[in-house]
C-alpha cells in the first residue's frame, strides 16, 4: 500500500508491527508528505538517536500510523560526519514543530528551514552547545560555573512580541497561585481578551531520557512510573511493553488482564477528578468537592489493591507483580458506589446553568488545528478526531472488550468534559467486563538476555492521550536510547490556539479542560 | 434560582454528609485532632503553606490537593495553602529541584517572610530520589535552600503529610 515510499527505500526492516524504512535525506520531505497527505497518516512522534557506537551515525526516526492499519511506518534518515543537519518538515507538517526543536537542543542536529529555531527544552541554566543526549556529552567544571544562579545568560530567551495600540503583556509563573506544576505563560492581551499566549515550559526538565541510559532496562520501570504522577501506570505499561517487544517476550494472559484493568482504573480516577477540577475553574465549589470525594474513594481503592495510590510498583518488565483480580469484591462494590455518585455529579453539573454556560464555546479548538498540531487524547476526540490507541493499535486485551472511541465535534471546554464523562462510564463497563472471564498463565514471564542493538516501540492510551516509548539496546544489552513521548508534549502547543480570543479569567478553565502534565512534557 | 436553592436545601440534595465520605481510620482522626492543638498553640490557630513544585512528577501536588478535599478537609484546622509566598509561614517544596527551577525556588524562599519553615516533601526532595545523578537536577532541596524538615514517601499519602506536619510541630516546640 505504500509502494511509492518503498521505492525510495535504501533498506527496510520489519519488527512486529513496525516497518522501518531507511531513506536518504533528499527523499525525506516527499516520503513524509506522501504518507501525510495521500494516506492521511498521523505523525505519532519524531525522535533522534545517537547510534555512533554502531556505525558512526545519528539517526532521525519519523513514526507515522495510517488510520485503520495496525502498523507503524517509520521512515528514518542517517546523519554522518560533519553534515549534522536534516531537512525540517515543520512547514509541511506543523506537528513536527516541537520535535525538531527538541532534537536540535538534545542532539545538536540542525533542522534546516525550521521557522522557529529557538531553544525549547533547555533554558538559560544550560550553556550554549549543551546537547545532553549525545553520548560524548558530559558536565565539565566550566559548565557548572555557568549553571544555576550565577548563570551567564548566553542564550537569552526572547518571547514573541505582539505590538499595537492597547496590547499589553501579562507574565505569569513559573510559580503559580495554586498547588500546580511550574510553567511560564506570557499573555498578550487587548483589554480582557487574550490575543496571543506563549507558554514557556520545561522548568521541570529532569533529564529523564538521559537518566534512563544510566539504568538497566528492568530498573527503568521505576523511573517510567515517576515521569508523570497521575499517569504512572500508563507510563510504566508503555515502557514495559517497549522493552518486552524488544526482547521478544510475550507476557502471560493474566498479566495482560491486570494491565488492562489498571489502565482503565487510572483513566477512571483521572477523568472523574478532571471533571471535578473543571468546577474549580468556574467557581462551582460543590461540584469540585463532590468530584474530589469520588476521586479520593478511587485513590483509596488503588491503595488497598496495589499498595500505591498512584498504582506504582505493579508493572515489571515481563509482567506484573500482583494479581489484582483477587480483589474483585472490593473493586466491584466501590465501582457501584462510584457509578451512583458520579451520575449524581453529572446531573448536578449539567443542571447548573452557570457552570454549563461558562463551558460552552469557551476554549474552542477546531478540528483542523487539532489535526495539524497533532493533538491527541481527550482534546483531539473533543475536536472531532476518533483516534484512540486502544483501537488504532490494539494491544493487551483491548481486542476482546467492546468500546467506542467517544468523540464530539464541538471542540470547546464543554466537549472535553463530555468526552471525559463518556469515557469514564465506558471505563467502568470495561472493568466490569474484565471480571466476567478468567485468565490463564502466571503473573510474569522471565526476562531472558536482552538482544544487542534491538529496538521496539511501546504504547498505551493514557488518560491524557497516546503515549509512546521507543527503546534501543546497546552492545551489552543496556539502554542505548529511551525515547518517551507523553501526550502533553503534543497537546501543549495547541493550547495557545484554544485560548485565542477568550478572556484572561477563562484561561484557568481552558487549561484545566486540557489538564496537561508539565512533568510529562518537560521530561 | 432562589426557589431552586431552597428546594435543594429542603431535600438535602447536593449536600455531602459525613456518612457519605470515604472513612478515615481512627488513627488518622486522632492525628488530625493533635495537629489542631499544635497549630492553635504555635501558629495562633493558622498555618499558611505555600507549595512550590521544583520538578516534581505531580503526584506530591495531588496529595497536597487531596488534603483540601472534604475527606481530609485540612482547612478546618486552620491550615491552608496560600497563593503568595508573602502570606506563608511554611514553604512545602516538592521535586528533586530541577536546574531550571533552582532560581525560581530561591526567589520564592526569599519572598517568604521570616521566620520561615522549609519542609521538603517526597523522596526526591531528600537526595534526588529516582532522579539522583541526572544532569538536570540538583539532587535535593537542601542543596538549594536550607531545609528544616523532611516528609518522605513517593508520594507521601495525605495521612503521611498530616503525620509529618504533626511531628514538625513537636520539633518546633522543643
Amino acid at each position: 500500500m505504500i509502494e511509492k515510499v518503498l521505492d525510495k527505500a535504501v533498506k527496510t526492516r520489519e519488527h512486529l508491527n513496525e516497518l522501518y524504512i531507511e531513506i536518504s535525506k533528499e527523499h525525506l520531505k516527499k516520503v513524509c508528505m506522501y504518507l501525510y497527505e495521500n494516506k492521511d497518516a498521523l505523525l505519532r512522534l519524531i525522535f533522534a538517536s545517537d547510534e555512533r557506537e554502531i556505525d558512526g551515525s545519528f539517526r532521525v526516526y519519523y513514526v507515522f500510523s495510517i488510520p485503520g492499519v495496525d502498523r507503524f511506518f517509520i521512515p528514518l534518515i542517517s546523519l554522518k560526519g560533519d553534515d549534522l543537519s536534516f531537512p525540517s518538515i515543520t512547514e509541511l507538517i506543523p506537528s513536527a514543530h516541537w520535535y525538531e526543536r527538541e532534537i536540535q537542543d538534545m542532539f545538536g542536529l540542525v533542522p534546516e528551514g525550521h521557522p522557529d529555531p529557538r531553544r525549547l527544552l533547555l533554558h538559560e541554566a544550560f550553556p550554549a552547545q549543551s546537547h545532553p543526549l549525545r553520548k560524548d556529552w558530559g558536565i565539565s567544571d566550566d559548565d557548572l560555573k555557568e549553571w544555576g544562579e550565577g548563570l551567564a545568560r548566553k542564550e537569552k530567551n526572547e518571547f514573541m512580541k505582539v505590538e499595537g495600540e492597547g496590547v499589553y503583556e501579562i507574565p505569569v509563573g513559573p510559580v503559580h497561585a495554586g498547588i500546580i506544576e511550574p510553567g511560564h505563560f506570557r499573555f498578550s492581551a487587548i483589554g480582557e481578551t487574550i490575543f496571543f499566549l506563549e507558554p514557556r515550559l520545561f522548568y521541570t526538565h529532569k533529564g529523564t531520557e538521559k537518566h534512563f541510559e544510566g539504568m538497566s532496562f528492568t530498573e527503568g520501570v521505576r523511573l517510567a512510573e515517576r515521569v508523570s504522577g497521575t499517569s504512572s501506570f500508563s507510563h510504566s505499561s508503555a515502557y514495559c511493553m517497549a522493552v518486552e517487544r524488544m526482547a521478544g517476550i510475550e507476557i502471560p494472559e493474566k498479566a495482560k488482564a491486570v494491565r488492562t484493568l489498571l489502565l482503565e482504573m487510572e483513566r477512571l480516577y483521572n477523568h472523574i477528578g478532571d471533571i471535578g477540577n473543571m468546577c474549580a475553574g468556574t467557581g462551582l465549589a460543590v461540584g469540585y468537592s463532590r468530584g474530589a470525594v469520588i476521586k479520593e474513594r478511587l485513590m483509596q481503592l488503588n491503595d488497598r489493591i496495589t499498595g500505591s495510590r498512584y498504582l506504582r510498583g505493579i508493572n515489571i518488565v515481563g509482567g506484573v507483580t500482583q494479581d489484582i483480580f483477587i480483589y474483585a469484591e472490593d473493586i466491584l462494590s466501590i465501582l457501584d458506589l462510584v457509578t451512583k455518585e458520579y451520575k449524581g455529579l453529572m446531573k448536578l453539573l449539567l443542571g447548573t446553568v452557570s457552570h454549563v454556560e461558562r463551558l460552552e464555546n469557551t476554549g474552542r479548538l477546531s478540528k483542523d488545528i487539532a489535526m495539524k498540531m497533532g493533538v491527541t487524547g481527550v482534546a483531539a476526540r473533543a475536536s472531532g478526531s476518533n483516534d484512540d490507541i486502544r483501537k488504532a493499535h490494539t494491544h493487551l486485551l483491548y481486542d476482546r472488550l467492546v468500546f467506542e472511541a467517544h468523540s464530539s465535534a464541538r471542540g470547546d471546554v464543554f466537549a472535553r468534559m463530555m468526552v471525559r464523562a463518556e469515557e469514564a462510564e465506558c471505563s467502568i463497563s470495561m472493568i466490569e467486563a474484565l471480571f466476567e472471564s478468567s485468565y490463564q498463565g502466571g503473573l510474569a514471564e522471565e526476562v531472558k538476555e536482552i538482544p544487542q542493538h534491538a529496538s521496539a516501540l511501546g504504547y498505551s492510551e493514557s488518560p491524557r492521550g497516546s503515549l509512546f516509548y521507543w527503546v534501543m539496546s546497546d552492545k551489552n544489552g543496556r539502554p542505548l536510547r529511551v525515547k518517551l513521548r507523553s501526550p502533553s508534549f503534543c497537546n501543549w502547543p495547541a493550547v495557545p490556539f484554544a485560548v485565542h480570543g477568550n478572556i484572561v479569567p477563562d484561561f484557568p478553565l481552558c487549561n484545566k479542560s486540557f489538564n496537561l502534565s508539565y512533568s510529562g512534557c518537560d521530561m | 434560582m432562589i426557589k431552586e436553592i431552597f428546594k435543594n436545601l429542603a431535600a438535602g440534595k447536593n449536600v455531602i454528609s459525613k456518612a457519605d465520605l470515604p472513612a478515615l481510620s481512627a488513627e488518622e482522626e486522632k492525628k488530625l485532632i493533635d495537629l489542631q492543638k499544635g497549630i492553635d498553640r504555635i501558629f495562633g490557630k493558622s498555618l499558611r503553606i505555600r507549595q512550590v513544585d521544583a520538578g516534581s512528577c505531580n503526584a506530591c501536588e495531588w496529595e497536597c490537593t487531596a488534603l483540601t478535599n472534604p475527606v481530609y478537609d485540612i482547612q478546618r484546622f486552620g491550615i491552608d495553602f496560600v497563593a503568595s509566598p508573602r502570606h506563608a509561614d511554611l514553604i512545602l517544596v516538592t521535586g528533586p529541584v530541577s536546574r531550571q527551577m533552582e532560581l525560581a525556588l530561591k526567589k520564592t524562599y526569599l519572598a517568604t517572610p521570616e521566620p520561615r519553615i522549609v519542609v521538603a516533601c517526597g523522596d526526591c526532595t531528600i537526595d534526588g530520589g529516582v532522579y539522583k545523578g541526572s544532569y538536570a537536577v540538583t539532587n535535593g532541596v537542601a542543596n538549594v535552600i536550607p531545609v528544616d524538615y523532611y516528609i518522605p514517601g513517593c508520594p507521601p499519602s495525605p495521612g503521611d503529610l498530616l503525620s509529618g506536619f504533626l511531628k514538625l510541630l513537636v520539633t518546633i516546640t522543643k
